[in-house]
């Protein structure tokens, strides 16, 4: 039966600490210029609030894959777990992919070829947790199988561009909740 | 594969259990250790970097000795030849002098390990030497809590889960003490609230509920508003006459000396945020307050932590589960100290009930020449009968750390034999002559404790030592050994040695009874947690000598200090040098120590308000330049949100920049720390700066 696996951030719980990328960089051994995960800090200011979190994010393992589209020499797949799958020996580094992913999740490796986020398949099939998910201090990022979450409370993190929306990221976050300046004046000098 | 267990030794809240696997006798992954309450399976970001660490083509594998001090020209050494040098030195400083007084030890947090104090025992066996006292980090609250509670003590970490309004004063454990994080996330769960009080918008600050902006160094100030507001509301804990000293003196001195107006003047938080947290503060149970290490690097950092300890109890917080006022404690550390005492083997039957903080507080013999870790080089220039003539760092990286660096450099223009004992080449080996490479916790046998969780545990080695490094107890074993051979009986300290059986002996009758284990060997199953209940103080019984809170302190009244908490000032600005310049830790790294190998950062980021760069016609990514009277730093500004126009904050991060950071500090002393510790802690935090753009 197919199903769409996907990460969910609860972003109330985030530090941005970045063991999730440094479990994913020594586990996958990935070369000091690649990273498969990134933290994003966004910070949005109002009245007597500000709204400072981190999204962690690797690739997206979309519905609608863009990367898949693309790519000239069949490189990707989509697994019946909805894991989209970058297979390196296929790959003959002509950055389609890097192009036109609108994350940015593949990226050129000192290998020549693209590389990307393969949702630690080889350990899923051993009933194990993604690294990144392990490493997690907070329990903040987790994998869920898409179809049985309950949407409440969730966003879709979405591509800049709305036409981009047609890929159908398959990760949620949850919004976290402000921070009550009580001395506002001096600190939004 | 196999599996070994690890303790993360540095100097951090959380001293990790960690599970390491080998294959082939080689470390191959370290995972946080499952079942460590505390640890809880999880690893932060810079111990998820050890193995590359252990087998970084940058660390040193074989003795080395350098042509000359800051040439940078350093070649390889035999361990013979390194050992023949040092002990040749010392004897000959000893025939010289009369006295070995002379070879200066400074040393300190590294590596926490219990079996690191090798180094204490070597040159205690050598006889009477200089040593660095006291420590560079938490001195004024270790002195501040043990006057008002009678030793040092915080609840289990654990305990905080409970709380129902939590205040974070000074602290940042997102960065600097990431597991208590998700106990803290378990309170917010089941309903509590969480304030943040910090000079900047932390990336703590920004998981709470509220953030509260103090001005640096007026924590005190603010905590005793706080107490006026709750005897103006009558929210005082009714019970205080029954278990606490000197509560009528204090609150005279509230209603005589504090008024919320200059209370909010000073600390830049508004009358209205006072009134109403206070009252929050009063009426919710239970509540805690962590206070941090920052808010008492300070002059006044003392009368703050007793100021905020005074509040807590003020409230009736004190011995309330899931409330109280936590720092930090020493009572999981209670080792024989049989390694630093080679002269006096351990008696159990006469030591079983000494209360031997020594492991941690390092406190050295009589007849050492004792100088203050912080002003270790002005100290040590003004030693003349006899001179200092041989300096020992290890576990240390002063000439990154310390202030006062021209005073550092005169002192080591005047010493004969320089001897570092590290992972890395620092900013203190490039004044060195000798190079000792030292093992990690993954080569060698130890035993630690944490000093904010109560668990203690054996480290085993998981692998053989890379290359020719030895471990602090190995070098301190050949140095006496060689010193022997060449002059027998030069050096009680074992000539050699089990490292099992070392760390086995640490575990003294005490230490046993609170861990509850009958024999040491018990300890090597796991480690384990120390058997005292949850909450501190529960039974509201103090060691002070009332055995009550002390309010009023008579400890402190004889070390004329004021024997109430009050407010003293911290230092301000002057017009040459108008800017506080704050330089707490990163997430990425502690202190100088190496975590990064890769880092391409060759700038200082100068972090400051928009409004401050723009006052200095500054943007994000221009080249500034920070002074004063000591040094010179070029930084990258960074504007962001969060910070007051009167500060600006270099976070230490690994910089691979010329200059280093400390050029610029200089040794203000905190009001104590020379009580407990044995000298008054680094008031780091009252460095100022001028700015300008480049």
């Amino acid at each position: 039966m197919a199903k769409q696996l996907g990460f969910v951030l609860d972003a109330n719980c985030c530090l941005g600490c970045g063991a999730c990328v440094k479990a994913c960089q020594n586990h996958h051994q990935l070369a000091p210029s690649v990273s498969w995960r990134q933290i994003r800090k966004v910070e949005k200011l109002s009245n007597n609030h500000v709204q400072k979190f981190y999204l962690s994010t690797a690739c997206n393992h979309c519905g609608n894959p863009e990367c898949l589209r693309v790519c000239p020499s069949g490189a990707y797949a989509k697994r019946r777990d909805g894991i989209v799958l970058h297979r390196s020996e296929k790959c003959t580094g002509c950055k389609s992919c890097v192009a036109s992913c609108p994350f940015g999740a593949p990226q050129f490796d000192p290998t020549n070829k693209a590389s990307k986020c393969q949702l630690c398949y080889d350990r899923l099939d051993l009933g194990m947790p993604p690294v990144c998910v392990q490493a997690c201090l907070t329990g903040a990022l987790v994998l869920k199988e898409l179809d049985n979450i309950s949407e409440n409370q969730l966003l879709r993190l979405t591509a800049p561009r709305p036409s981009l929306r047609l890929t159908r990221p398959s990760v949620f976050y949850k919004l976290p909740r402000a921070t009550k300046l009580s001395n506002p004046n001096q600190i939004m000098d | 594969m196999k599996l070994h267990y690890n303790i993360c030794p540095r100097n951090c809240y959380d001293t990790c259990s960690i599970v390491s696997t080998t294959r082939n006798g080689v470390l191959i992954s370290v995972e946080g250790n499952p079942l460590h309450e505390y640890t809880s399976g999880k690893l932060c970001p810079k111990a998820l970097d050890d193995v590359k660490k252990v087998y970084s083509p940058q660390r040193i594998r074989y003795p080395m000795r350098q042509r000359g001090r800051y040439s940078g020209f350093w070649e390889r050494i035999s361990w013979d030849d390194a050992l023949d040098q040092i002990a040749k030195k010392i004897l000959g400083l000893k025939e010289q002098y009369g006295t070995s007084l002379p070879l200066a030890l400074n040393k300190y947090s590294g590596n926490f390990g219990i079996l690191h104090n090798a180094m204490e025992g070597l040159l205690t066996g050598i006889g009477a030497t200089t040593r660095a006292v006291g420590s560079p980090c938490w001195s004024a609250g270790v002195d501040a809590q043990t006057l008002d509670f009678g030793s040092f003590f915080c609840s289990d970490p654990l305990d905080m889960a409970k709380a129902k309004l939590i205040w974070l004063w000074g602290v940042n454990p997102a960065w600097t003490a990431v597991h208590q994080m998700p106990i803290i996330f378990d309170a917010i769960d089941h309903g509590a609230r969480v304030v943040c009080f910090d000079t900047h918008f932390s990336a703590t600050a920004a998981r709470a509920h509220q953030y509260i902006q103090v001005h640096p160094g007026t924590d005190g100030l603010l905590a005793l508003g706080f107490a006026k507001v709750l005897l103006k509301e009558s929210l005082i804990d009714p019970n205080l006459q029954s278990y606490t000293l000197g509560h009528k003196e204090f609150i005279h001195y509230l209603e005589t000396e504090i008024s919320l107006e200059r209370c909010s003047e000073v600390t830049g938080v508004p009358i209205t945020t006072i009134r109403e947290l206070a009252v929050e503060y009063g009426q919710t149970h239970p509540a805690c307050i962590w206070a941090g290490f920052g808010l008492q690097r300070y002059t006044n950092g003392g009368q703050t932590l007793r100021a905020i300890d005074a509040l807590g109890a003020l409230a009736g917080h004190l011995g309330e589960q899931g409330g109280g006022v936590q720092y930090a404690q020493f009572e999981t550390w209670r080792f024989s100290g049989a390694i630093q005492n080679p002269s006096h083997p351990i008696n159990s039957s006469s030591k079983a009930n000494q209360t031997s903080i020594n492991s941690l507080t390092l406190n050295p013999q009589k007849t050492d020449r004792c100088l203050n870790i912080n002003q270790f080089s002005e100290e040590a220039l003004v030693c003349t009968d006899p001179p200092v003539k041989m300096l020992w760092i290890s576990g240390r990286n002063p000439l990154s750390q310390d202030g006062n660096l021209q005073q550092w450099k005169k002192l080591i223009n005047q010493l004969d034999l320089v001897v570092v004992n590290d992972l890395f080449h620092t900013k203190s080996s490039e004044a060195a002559d000798l190079f000792l490479p030292v093992t990690t916790h993954y080569e060698h046998w130890d035993l630690n404790a944490g000093y904010w969780h109560y668990w203690v545990g054996v480290n085993e080695p998981a692998i053989l030592p890379v290359g020719e490094a030895r471990s602090d107890l190995q070098i301190a074993w050949d140095v006496s050994s060689r010193l022997n051979t060449l002059a027998p009986g030069s050096c009680t300290f074992p000539t050699s040695g089990n490292e099992k059986e070392t760390l086995l002996r640490e575990l003294s009758p005490k230490m046993l009874e609170l861990l509850g284990l009958e024999k040491p060997e018990d300890i090597l199953k796991g480690p384990i947690r120390a058997k005292f209940p949850r909450t501190s103080w529960k039974n509201r019984t103090f060691a002070t000598p009332s055995g009550r809170y002390e309010f009023f302190s008579t400890q402190a009244a004889n070390a004329h200090l004021a024997p109430l908490p009050i407010f003293v000032p911290p230092l301000a600005p002057s017009t040459n040098t108008p800017l506080r310049l704050l330089t707490p830790h990163h997430y990425s790294t502690i202190n100088s120590q190496v975590y990064t190998l890769d880092t391409n950062k060759t700038q200082y980021v100068l972090h400051l308000s928009p409004e401050l760069a723009q006052r200095y016609c500054l943007v994000s990514g221009d080249r500034a330049q920070i002074w004063n009277e000591l040094g010179v730093l070029n930084v990258i500004i960074e504007p962001e949100f969060g910070f007051s126009t009167d500060v600006v904050v270099i976070f230490q991060e690994q910089f691979d920049a010329n200059s280093p950071l400390n050029c610029l500090l200089g040794t203000p002393s905190t009001d104590m720390g020379h009580l407990f510790l044995g000298a008054r802690g680094f008031a780091l935090n009252e460095t100022f700066v001028n700015l300008k753009k480049l």
